[in-house]
């Protein structure tokens, strides 16, 4: 079995899933925030999206210069098989951990 | 919505801590959520502090974790390897009293360096780097007692504050760089 992947990572992968077409650094940084419902540095977040890319778990392309980014292109990501493949993997992996635990927990349990 | 733009040094601080390949669209992903979220609805003040979190953010990214202390550590590990051969040579040139115990001392300074190196260069796995976190703990410990003693003593060698310094460096840099399992690549 592969290393399982943090939180922080299946955050980020998650809200590229969600952001679909439009996953580009900026729409990421505000999924992994409305997700984890708090503040992100941008810089954990790009960390972290160079990371997975590293491990072949994302790809990226660049799109086109806009003006509302004064022509700065955008680098756009999604998720590659690998990358949907440890993501399962990892969902799957929590869901045993929790299999016969009565949720939530209470004292003492 | 606001007309503005982010803080003009910061954004020339956020380029230059940026990979050259991450430049234009890192600077242009926050430009984006500075002008279209940030500003609009916190102001000018609440937004160029929250612009200037990120750079300071992606500045210590790239300081604790980026090129730039792989570099450090590089260079400052080769000066330790080569004053540690140095002091080595010297203490038996001199022969002072004592001089076997502190030429070992010497040889294992010159030997943490090269092992830190090594990990660098070879991308070494988890035992040689679990060496490298012990080493850096001696040497950081022996740096600063060096430092401690000479600042004390009457007899001031500018060398030894040169050298003790430089090992301090390289052990907080060492454990910096080798606790993250991702710090150097």
């Amino acid at each position: 079995m592969a290393d399982l992947l943090g939180a922080f990572e299946q955050a980020v992968l998650l809200a590229i899933v969600k952001a679909g077409e439009d996953a580009y650094g900026r729409s990421v940084l505000r999924g992994v925030e409305d997700a984890l419902n708090r503040g992100v540095a941008a810089g954990a977040v790009y960390a972290t999206l160079n990371r997975l890319e590293s491990k072949r778990l994302i790809s990226s392309r660049l799109g086109e210069g806009t003006a509302e980014r004064a022509g700065r292109a955008r680098r756009y990501y999604r998720l590659t098989a690998s990358g949907a493949a440890a993501l399962n993997e990892s969902k799957a992996a929590l869901e045993q951990l929790w299999q016969g635990a009565k949720w939530p927990l209470g004292a003492g349990a | 919505m606001m007309n503005g733009r982010p803080p003009r040094w910061f954004e020339w601080m956020l380029m230059s801590v940026l990979p050259i390949r991450d430049r234009e669209t890192i600077s242009g992903d926050l430009f984006e959520e500075y002008c279209q979220e940030r500003l609009p609805r916190l102001g000018r003040l609440r937004a160029n502090f929250w612009y200037v979190r990120q750079v300071v953010g992606f500045a210590v990214i790239r300081l604790v974790w980026g090129p730039f202390m792989k570099k450090a550590l590089f260079a400052i590990s080769l000066f330790t390897i080569a004053a540690g051969c140095w002091l080595a040579v010297m203490e038996n040139v001199l022969k002072h009293d004592g001089h076997g115990g502190r030429t070992v001392l010497d040889l294992l300074i010159a030997a943490q360096g090269v092992v830190t190196v090594s990990v660098i260069l070879f991308r070494a796995g988890s035992l040689l780097r679990l060496v490298a976190i012990l080493g850096a703990i001696a040497v950081a410990w022996v740096g600063g007692s060096a430092l401690w003693n000479i600042l004390r003593a009457t007899h001031f060698e500018g060398f030894v504050v040169v050298i003790g310094a430089a090992l301090i460096a390289q052990g907080i840099l060492t454990i910096a760089a080798f606790v993250r399992p991702h710090a150097i690549r």
